[in-house]
């Protein structure tokens, strides 16, 4: 064991899971699964109607049924400090705080009782009536507020109406997505419990230190008095990303009790209180010569948000550097409605604006002749689009020569309807697309005993992506010992400050930080006068120590700012092949393959499964999912996995995923995140092979049978 | 809270009598639509659960040209029956294209043919407006997101479904259901034991309080004939249909001489279509027939705005069956 790079090819490795054996045997502890002595159990009461006020609450019943230890509703509750603004933008309006209703299934109050079963039956009880006004459910309703997205989408460069004016060619077009529930397998859950005037809470979170700070301010303690826990997370997305009022009210009944208050949400809870995809309308012209050289861009977009809620989840921020055309403007608005609250999901944003763009790339590749991979290379950014910087990397092109080779692309009949078979009309189509990571500040603790063996210690989450094992795999190689000599304790807020799990950066900010690190950990050991091959344990006897402790820092957001390259996000391009049977309006996926340029992969294996869970869901996102809304009521009409519909293996044909590039150079360890590239390019490169196929431009996601008809 | 009890019948008249005496007591077989409505959902509040899964009512017999299955046979046993796999191949292909495997080695034939709507509406008690649920407090679903809905026995009581696959089969075969009270036993065919919703969506069937389904009886295809269930949705398995259809037929020298048909995923209950069949029989098998055939079944249809796309895929889709069976 040496403290130099010694154990190379320790990362990439596909190793398994390094927590696998203990969440396929039930040991490892999400959430739900945690009891604390003396836990009593909540149940939420919320709004049955999506807009007006509380006119009288009688709470009366449900205090009397059996079990019932207390009812929490705006009029009886403590009043809370309103939450802070985080780095991922507003945090929501904090609940209970007055009688007005923003939507359905807001939730107005807590019961809690001695058993799970008593506290929901009594939140049934809780007698509410209301001064109900019509909601406004639809980005289209001219009632809706409508107002610029406040986080400054507004972009121009050259002079669009110009070039759109004097393009040879122009392809415009409107672009709708429906609201996608984001409702991962795991029930969120909170478990909260105050210690004297300390918290510790257990919750469903993939932003633990920003909840420590949110849970602090409101409940005006010191922020080293709030401890979160979310050692694993059953299924994040985004969904954990923001301040659930679920949270706070468990922390909040929790309090009043001064007894642990466990609560679990429901599977239809799910569909309301986690947030959602946002619902979305985008307006695409492009202006391009009669070669499919882009002149001109603009891209305009509106999202439902949230009333009184203001969520970055910005649209078109991609679209300014994605191709190389001098003339770009991009606009985005928000409608606020009597909505439940959006949130992140999975490539948020990003996702809407690919899904134009390509479709609209791809209605452009039809009017010119040209080939649409060929048209992708055409418009290819050399260098960074707006600041003219240097890519830290991109190898693009190789997702689209590659994926275009795995595929079988070249010789494809453009023609719409030139193939059949039997029933079904087939069709091929693709995209292209990138996704930027956002890291923030990450600090580790790095510790080495006298064995040898290591243990880092980062407040940030695994969400099921493989933290834990890259985390091992990155120490392992840096310091040069085995992956099982390395600990990891993450997922809690008494360990250094980490960022989300969420926005593709974790990876790449834990890895800068553990770098920096072991770098600390090298100056130490020379400090100590280390001989080249002197294992640890020689070392620290040598010194009467135990063991080294150092500290990591890394910060890819701030240094992004005053690189003189520009930091590039993870690239790919899809190819799918669909069949349609268009008597029927079915449309079935036959092949997809994805190539990914994600940097530096650090585990080959939990990469793919990335990129796998990425396709599915673009499946799902490209022909089956959509949150209903009732038009009278603003209730969620299919909260239920019975209704809401995921794509089951039948609907995944067998994923061709391969990974391009080189290792990137602004990132030290040369990742760029891959927990959301895979689903990017998903949707657009569908609906293109549907085009392909029937000769029909799909332009409303999903693509469910009765709009084939 | 209100605590449902739960008892085992330890025999037939046991079960019987548990029920009987209780008007709020119910049966409970496989479970998966009771337990779902009951404790997951609360929108039926049993008294007790009567379990009569360990009841001698499980098996298939053959009884000349009509197979005899008892109530608490599984899905997948019927599945699996050889003479269902060779003389009723499209009651296979229903029940294998319904639900999951998980659910269909816990779902019995009995309790698919008395199994309850989808509709989101009538399955959320926070919804108020049901008459199904609560007879006379209006229809939501009416007005509501309505896609998994029905537009034939519908009207502005209720357009709530019976998502049955397995019963497109049976009621196009003229399946008969036993019945068995402390009075005895009667036998009613299926195209009888369902009723339209009219102005009391919450009658269902002819099925007495305490009246136990003890087998369905299911009339072989006559030799020569062919049948084939088709089951159109968005997701390839694991979703109830948007529209089905299960067909049979015999064709001789390119004449309909003998048809079949049934519907799924358009009927407030399993549906039989009469008027097709008429239309089928003495008919050259020709795409003109078939299309006239799904024009006659699909006549009346009252729709929503959800519902709409329905009438012209329910035609297509009985278009395409035939043209599969008789090919
Ligand atoms: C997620 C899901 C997906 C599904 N998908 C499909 C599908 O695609 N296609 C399809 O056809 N079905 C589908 N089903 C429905 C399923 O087939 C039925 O739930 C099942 O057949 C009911 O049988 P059971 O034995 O579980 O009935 P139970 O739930 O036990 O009972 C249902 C009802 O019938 C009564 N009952 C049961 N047996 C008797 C009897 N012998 N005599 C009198 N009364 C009786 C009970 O009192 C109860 O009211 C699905 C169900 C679920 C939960």
């Amino acid at each position: 064991m040496t403290a130099t790079l010694a154990k190379e090819n320790v990362i990439g490795r596909p190793i398994d899971r390094i927590d696998g054996r203990r969440k396929v045997a039930g040991a490892a502890p999400y959430p739900s699964d945690f009891d604390l002595p003396g836990q009593v159990h909540a149940a939420l009461v919320s709004s049955t109607i999506a807009a007006g006020r509380i006119t009288r609450i009688d709470r009366s019943k449900a205090e009397a049924a059996p079990g019932v230890l207390r009812v929490l509703t705006y009029d009886n509750a403590p009043t809370l400090t309103d939450p802070p603004q985080n780095a991922l933008g507003s945090t929501m309006r904090r609940p209970l705080r007055d009688d007005r209703i923003l939507h359905y299934g807001q939730h107005i109050g807590i019961v809690v009782a001695n058993t799970r079963a008593q506290a929901v039956a009594a939140a049934r009880l809780v007698e509410i009536e209301y001064a109900e006004e019509e909601p406004v459910l639809d980005i289209d309703d001219p009632r809706a507020a409508v107002e610029d997205n406040p986080f400054g989408m507004a972009s121009s460069r050259g002079d669009v109406p110009a070039a759109l004016a004097a393009a040879d060619v122009t392809v415009d077009g409107t672009y709708t997505i429906g609201a996608e529930a984001n409702s991962p397998m795991g029930l969120f859950t909170t478990v909260a419990s105050w210690q004297g005037g300390r918290l510790v809470v257990h919750d469903t979170t993939q932003a633990p230190s920003f909840l420590r700070v949110a849970l602090a301010v409101m409940f005006e303690v010191p922020e080293e008095n709030v401890r979160v826990l979310i050692p694993f997370l059953g299924g994040g997305f985004g969904a954990g990303l923001r301040l659930w009022s679920h949270t706070v009210l468990t922390t909040l009944a929790a309090r009043v009790l001064d007894r642990p208050v466990k609560l679990v949400l429901s599977r239809p809870q799910m569909f309301h209180s986690v947030g959602h995809r946002a619902a979305s309308r985008q307006r695409v012209q492009l202006g391009a010569d009669r070669d499919g050289r882009l002149t001109a861009i603009d891209h305009d977009a509106i999202a439902a948000n949230g009333l009184g809620d203001h969520l970055p989840s910005p649209i078109v921020a991609v679209t300014p550097s994605t191709y190389a055309c001098d003339n770009v403007a991009t606009h985005e608005r928000r409608a606020h409605l009597n909505i439940p609250f959006t949130g992140f999901m999975r490539a948020p944003g990003a996702i809407e604006a690919h899904f134009a763009l390509e479709s609209a790339l791809d209605e452009l590749a039809d009017q010119t002749g040209v080939d649409p991979v060929e048209l992708r290379l055409r418009n290819y950014a050399e260098v960074h689009p707006v600041s003219g910087k240097p890519w830290s990397s991109k190898a693009l092109r190789d997702c689209l020569e590659v994926g275009s080779e795995r595929f079988g692309w070249p010789g494809r009949d453009p023609a719409p309807r030139s193939t059949h078979d039997g029933d079904q009309l087939v069709g091929q189509g693709m995209a292209s697309a990138t996704f930027e990571f956002y890291a923030l500040p990450c600090t580790v603790r790095l510790v080495v005993d006298r064995r040898g063996n290591a243990t880092v210690r980062t407040a940030g989450t695994d969400i099921g992506t493989g933290t834990y094992t890259i985390t091992a795999q990155l120490t392992a190689e840096l310091l040069g010992i085995d992956v099982d000599q390395v600990r990891v304790v993450i997922g809690d807020t008494d360990q250094p400050p980490a960022p989300q799990s969420g926005g593709s950066g974790l990876a790449g900010a834990l890895g800068a930080a553990i770098q920096d690190a072991a770098s600390e950990l090298a100056d130490q050991l020379a400090r100590l006068d280390g001989h080249p091959g002197e294992s640890f344990a020689s070392l620290l006897d040598r010194h009467g120590l135990d063991e080294l402790e150092v500290t990591g820092y890394s910060d890819l957001a701030g240094a992004a700012t005053h690189a003189d390259v520009a930091p590039a996000g993870a690239f790919a391009a899809a190819f799918a092949e669909v069949g349609v049977d268009e008597d029927l309006g079915l449309i079935r996926v036959r092949r997809l393959v994805s190539v990914i340029d994600g940097g530096r992969v650090f585990n080959a294996k939990t990469a793919r499964s990335q990129a796998i869970g990425g396709a599915v869901m673009g499946i799902g996102m490209a022909m089956l999912e959509e949150l209903a809304y009732d038009p009278n009521t603003g209730r969620v009409a299919n909260g239920t996995f019975g209704d809401y519909l995921v794509p089951v293996n039948r609907d995944v044909p067998d994923l061709d995923i391969t990974f391009v590039g080189e290792p990137d150079t602004f990132n030290p360890t040369g990742s760029k995140g891959l927990g959301e590239i895979g689903i990017v390019s998903i949707a657009p490169a569908i609906a293109n092979a549907v085009y392909h196929a029937t000769g029909r431009r799909i332009r409303d996601l999903p693509i469910t049978l009765d709009k084939m008809l | 809270m209100t605590d449902i009890e739960y008892v085992r019948a330890a025999d037939q008249g046991s079960a019987l009598a548990l029920v009987a005496e209780d008007p709020d007591a119910v049966f409970l077989a496989g479970g998966t639509t009771e337990l779902d409505l009951a404790l997951k959902d609360q929108v039926v509040h049993p008294s007790r659960f009567v379990d009569i899964g360990r009841l001698p009512l499980r098996g298939v017999t053959r009884d000349g040209d009509r197979l005899r299955v008892a109530a608490l046979t599984t899905m997948e046993e019927l599945a699996a029956d050889p003479t269902v796999r060779e003389r009723l191949p499209f009651v296979r292909e229903a029940l294998l294209l319904g639900a999951s495997t998980q659910l269909r080695n816990m779902a019995t034939i009995g309790g698919n043919l008395l199994q309850r709507t989808r509709c989101r509406y009538f399955r959320d008690p926070d919804v108020g407006a049901c008459n199904k649920r609560d007879p006379g407090s209006g229809c939501a679903a009416i007005e509501g997101v309505a896609r998994m809905h029905a537009i034939l026995g519908a009207g502005p009581s209720c357009i709530a479904l019976h998502a049955s696959d397995l019963c497109v089969p049976l009621v196009a075969m003229d399946a008969e259901v036993e019945l068995l009270d402390a009075d005895g036993t009667r036998t009613v065919p299926l195209t009888e034991f369902y009723r339209t919703p009219g102005d009391r969506p919450d009658v269902e069937n002819v099925l007495r309080h305490g009246e136990l389904v003890t087998h369905v009886q299911v009339p072989l295809l006559p030799d020569g004939a062919r049948s084939g269930y088709l089951k159109v949705r968005d997701r390839t398995s694991y979703e109830f249909a948007t529209t089905s259809a299960g067909a049979a037929v015999t064709v001789e020298d390119g004449t309909i001489t003998w048809a079949k048909l049934g519907l799924g995923g358009v009927g407030t209950m399993p549906w039989r279509a009469w008027e097709a069949e008429s239309v089928l029989v003495g008919a050259p098998a020709s795409e003109r027939t078939f299309r006239a055939a799904a024009e006659a079944a699909i006549r009346d249809p009252f729709t929503v705005p959800g519902t709409a796309f329905k009438v012209e895929l329910a035609k297509r889709t009985i278009v395409r069956i035939l043209r599969t069976v008789t090919s």
